[in-house]
């Protein structure tokens, strides 16, 4: 009998059981965890990390191995292709029939049909419909209803408890995720919607349900529940809208222009007037698309700021450059990761065969640093030259010499509510600013990094809590 | 008359078809022509209504979401597809990007379907496509590879039984052993080269999942072995015998003559794991389940009948991937173009709507198929287990007469033989005071086995 061992190979299928129970370890900020390398010195990467928590707080170093080796990396775990060079996701970002929208995301179900999952005309006729009253001087007349929210919301924080807000020897320690960021963006939004003052609260309620059920998560049910009640609750007043339409008020009590559910019903498409079930689709996408991204814009500017004492400065001297800082910031750590695609036809990209209706990942967060485009790209640095920080376009992708980041994406299917939620964090963050005395970070109640003394990393969420201190 | 009506035939073909001379029309053997890919001028973008029956938002409470790639399902996957079979028949599993489809029928529908849905090879998987071509349904490697299984497996089983004591591990030297060894001696290597080709066959079998160090181990063994095949395979061009490589080295094919790299392919997609994981399950399960190895003592014809139950009770590949060649609306879902179907072939293995006390292990079970299944995996109205690896139903008579038996026959006959050898040589033969009979997954998407088998003798 020749002489024959499997053991070897069982013992070595036995180590890979054990390594598939266990977690990737935590690394220190920017640096990956060693996945064994190619003979010819290419790191390789294990599906599995995109699951951890490690690439959760840590995912940079990750991305920097598929844009410098595999830009089209191919994860037969996830069945998805990650499409990660800034260049690669422009390219497929504009070509929206090419690379296209269809609904197998999962925001479908809770969210219902958007525009997220329209291409091609059908999107194009769809996508001014409600991004028409979010920008230019529509979105002017409102920006003094977002100065008042901000406002009540601050004078607000006398009467909030214990858990959030903290007198001691002449220095509040306020939360301000709980005391404002959490909320600010849903008031704004459900009072340019003209939803009646005495549902906002209720309407929170239902915007964390959604939220939290997205994701064939496990409170997917609540979020569904959450849309059915949204959806009774916006078709009556949708229905009262058709008859008498409702208006927004400057500070003088004077009518600006119809809020926006008014002015959706009597939007005409093909000819007909907008079905509820439309109205409420496109207003529970505002909603999903108003609230997580600009809280997590104004926790996560606030944090990254205060961590860079001379920039926050620079800010505080100037006020022009609080739109520089809200680019970089989103730039540097957004809270949108990217964008689902869909490639219509077989397309080769960088050698990789991708058949067509293949889920290709286009990964924002890695083209935001794509040192291709930015120099050194995990350094926070509002004053960097080669971020386009101007007004936000369609086409902005590259003027001046200078590329957009891609917290908004590009192209046709570019954020509607890029502009509303630039004038949201900034606004908010100046009456935050104008509100607090020498503000800075209460390292005591805030979450570290493994160190057990730095800060943690923002990663792929948001901040969470932002504990801050200032002087009373 | 007559001309009148083959033209609009042929006109009502062209209107099916506009001005795509390249998308393939396969004629089923019904007769009902089927566009192989919906024609692309219509495929810019999707109209709203289409949405509007997508709107369905299903909620999956049962199972929370990493559920199916837990290793608790690597061990007993049997409770998460009772509850995908029952609860969600078509489960769109985010984590995977896929659909899962459970129920006997569904499963089977798509096994035998291919104009909708498409199989990928494991070179694709391998990322590699062009590297080698599959020669393995050549009429002339068949013969050769049945011929190899139907003379070797005899000895080979004589030298395994001689080498069985008690403490054996029946697993790895005698499921994974018994496998390797015919197709040495079907290649016709030489014997001292059987640790060098087993283990790089078994490193390519494995490389072509998700895991990228498996892959990187599994494209070298791929390249060993082709600069292994390369001299072989002039040498028996020149002096042809009656094995396997003789065979694909003699073939006549568009291309050019094989290499060793085609060698390698073609035993790539050759099915490795029906035979290794069915003798081990099979093992596994009647050491485990004494009442029914007495009902195999008792009448030797018995053992086919062990050996079919097991691929039914206990299927080693579980699921099987499948990808939608276009939008399908199946299953009360709309499955769009590309989409990553998982067939459970292990779900649909238990399913009470066609097997009676699924989860029982019950040797000669009357409400199963018993011969060759055909069309939709049964023969006889009975269902047959659904093991992927066989392949689809053969379209070929049960004994043909000018074909080699199927990959189905093959694999049955030589598992049937040498287990029935093993149960002559030791029928006495138990499980290790103590040991316990465990089926795993040593990878999520790998098969479903038994690998410690310690037997007494």
């Amino acid at each position: 009998m020749p002489s024959f061992s499997l053991d070897a190979l069982a013992d070595a299928a036995e180590s890979e059981t054990q390594l598939s129970k266990k977690e990737f370890p935590l690394m220190p900020v920017g640096q990956a965890v060693d996945m064994g390398f190619t003979d010819d010195g290419v790191p390789l990467i294990d599906p599995r990390i995109f699951d951890s928590p490690e690439f959760f707080r840590n995912p940079y170093p990750y991305y920097r191995i598929l844009r410098d080796h595999y830009p089209v990396f191919h994860d037969k775990l996830h069945n998805t292709y990650w499409v990660t060079r800034y260049e690669d996701i422009t390219a497929c970002y504009f070509d929206d029939e090419g690379f296209n929208t269809i609904p197998k995301g999962s925001s479908s179900g809770v969210l219902g049909n958007t525009q997220l999952e329209l291409s091609g005309v059908e999107h194009r006729r769809r996508r001014n419909l409600y991004g028409q009253h979010l920008v230019g001087k529509s979105l002017e007349n409102r920006i003094p209803a977002i100065e008042r929210l901000a406002k009540e919301m601050i004078a607000d924080w006398e009467n909030l408890g214990e858990d959030v807000v903290q007198d001691k020897d002449g220095v509040r320690t306020v939360n301000i995720a709980a005391a404002f960021a959490n909320e600010f963006p849903i008031r704004v939004v459900s009072e340019i919607l003209g939803i009646p003052k005495d549902a906002q609260g209720q309407f929170f309620y239902w915007y964390n349900s959604m939220m939290a059920g997205l994701g064939g998560s496990a409170t997917h049910q609540m979020g569904l529940e959450a849309r059915q009640d949204l959806e009774d609750y916006i078709s009556d007043i949708v229905e009262q809208r058709r008859v008498t339409p409702t208006y927004l008020y400057d500070n003088d009590g004077n009518p600006i222009s119809k809020d926006i559910i008014s002015k959706l019903c009597e939007t005409k498409i093909d000819n007909d007037y907008l079905s509820t079930e439309e109205i409420t689709s496109n207003i529970a996408l505002v909603i999903g698309g108003g609230g997580e991204t600009t809280r997590g814009a104004i926790l996560n500017l606030w944090y990254l700021l205060l961590q860079h004492p001379d920039q926050f400065e620079a800010v505080m001297e100037d006020e022009a450059n609080w739109d520089l800082a809200f680019h970089e910031m989103l730039r540097h750590s957004s809270s949108i990761g990217g964008q689902p695609r869909h490639n219509t036809h077989d397309v080769e990209m960088h050698g990789v065969k991708v058949p067509a209706g293949s889920l290709m990942e286009m990964v924002d967060f890695s083209a935001n640093h794509d040192d291709r485009i930015f120099k050194d790209p995990e350094t926070f640095n509002i004053f960097r030259d080669d971020l386009y920080a101007g007004k936000i376009l369609r086409s902005g992708y590259n003027k001046d010499g200078k590329c957009s980041h891609m917290a908004f994406g590009v192209g046709p299917h570019l954020c509607p509510g890029a502009w509303i939620s630039h004038q949201e964090t900034v606004v908010g963050s100046k009456i935050l600013a104008a509100h607090m005395k020498n503000p800075r970070i209460n390292l005591d109640k805030m979450p570290k990094d493994i160190d057990g003394t730095s800060l943690a990393p923002i990663g792929l969420i948001s901040v969470r809590d932002l504990w801050l201190d200032y002087d009373l | 008359m007559q001309n009148e009506s083959q033209e609009s035939t042929t006109k009502a073909k062209d209107a099916v078809n506009p001005a795509s001379p390249d998308s393939k029309v396969t004629v089923g053997r019904n007769g009902v022509a089927i566009a192989a890919h919906a024609p692309k001028e219509h495929k810019d973008y999707r109209t709203y209504e289409v949405y509007q029956r997508e709107r369905v938002g299903q909620s999956t409470p049962k199972l929370r979401p990493g559920d199916l790639r837990s290793p608790a399902f690597m061990i007993d996957p049997y409770p998460f597809f009772e509850t995908l079979r029952e609860d969600y028949p078509c489960y769109r599993d985010w984590s995977s990007n896929g659909f899962w489809v459970s129920q006997y029928n569904d499963v089977t529908s798509i096994f035998a379907d291919d104009a909708n849905f498409e199989t990928r090879s494991k070179l694709w998987f391998y990322n590699f496509p062009d590297y080698g071509r599959n020669l393995g349904h050549e009429l002339p490697v068949l013969i050769a590879r049945a011929k190899g299984f139907d003379q070797h497996t005899v000895p080979c089983m004589e030298e395994i039984i001689g080498g069985v004591s008690s403490g054996t591990n029946l697993g790895m030297d005698f499921a994974a052993r018994l496998p390797l060894m015919i197709l040495v001696r079907t290649l016709a290597l030489p014997e001292d080269d059987f640790q060098f080709f087993a283990e790089r066959y078994w490193r390519m079998q494995r490389g072509f999942l998700w895991d990228p160090v498996a892959q990187k181990a599994g494209r070298q063994a791929m390249d060993e072995l082709s600069a292994y095949f390369d001299p072989l395979v002039e040498q028996r061009r020149a002096d042809p015998g009656e094995d396997f490589i003789s065979a694909i080295a003699c073939l006549d094919v568009d291309g050019g003559p094989a290499t060793g790299r085609d060698v390698t392919a073609t035993l790539l997609e050759d099915d490795h794991e029906t035979l290794h994981g069915a003798l081990a399950n099979m093992w596994a399960l009647l050491l485990s389940h004494a009442d029914q190895l007495e009902v195999v003592k008792s009448d030797q014809r018995m053992m086919k009948f062990a050996y079919l139950e097991t691929l039914r009770h206990s299927a080693p590949v579980l699921f099987a991937q499948r990808f939608a060649q276009h939008e399908v609306e199946r299953f009360g879902r709309l499955l769009p173009e590309g989409a990553l179907v998982l067939c459970a072939a292990g779900a649909a293995n238990r399913d009470p709507r066609v097997y009676a006390d699924p989860d029982q292990f019950i040797v000669g079970r009357k409400d199963l198929c018993q011969r060759e299944p055909r069309g939709q995996y049964r023969a006889d109205g009975l269902a047959a287990g659904v093991a992927f690896g066989l392949g689809k139903p053969s379209i070929y008579p049960a004994i043909p007469e000018d074909r080699p038996p199927s990959r189905y026959a093959l694999t049955r006959d030589t598992a049937t033989t040498a287990s029935t050898l093993l149960l002559e040589a030791f029928p006495k033969i138990s499980l290790q005071t103590g040991a316990e009979v465990q089926l795993r997954c040593l990878r999520w998407g790998e098969m479903h086995t038994c690998w410690q088998l310690p037997v007494a003798v």
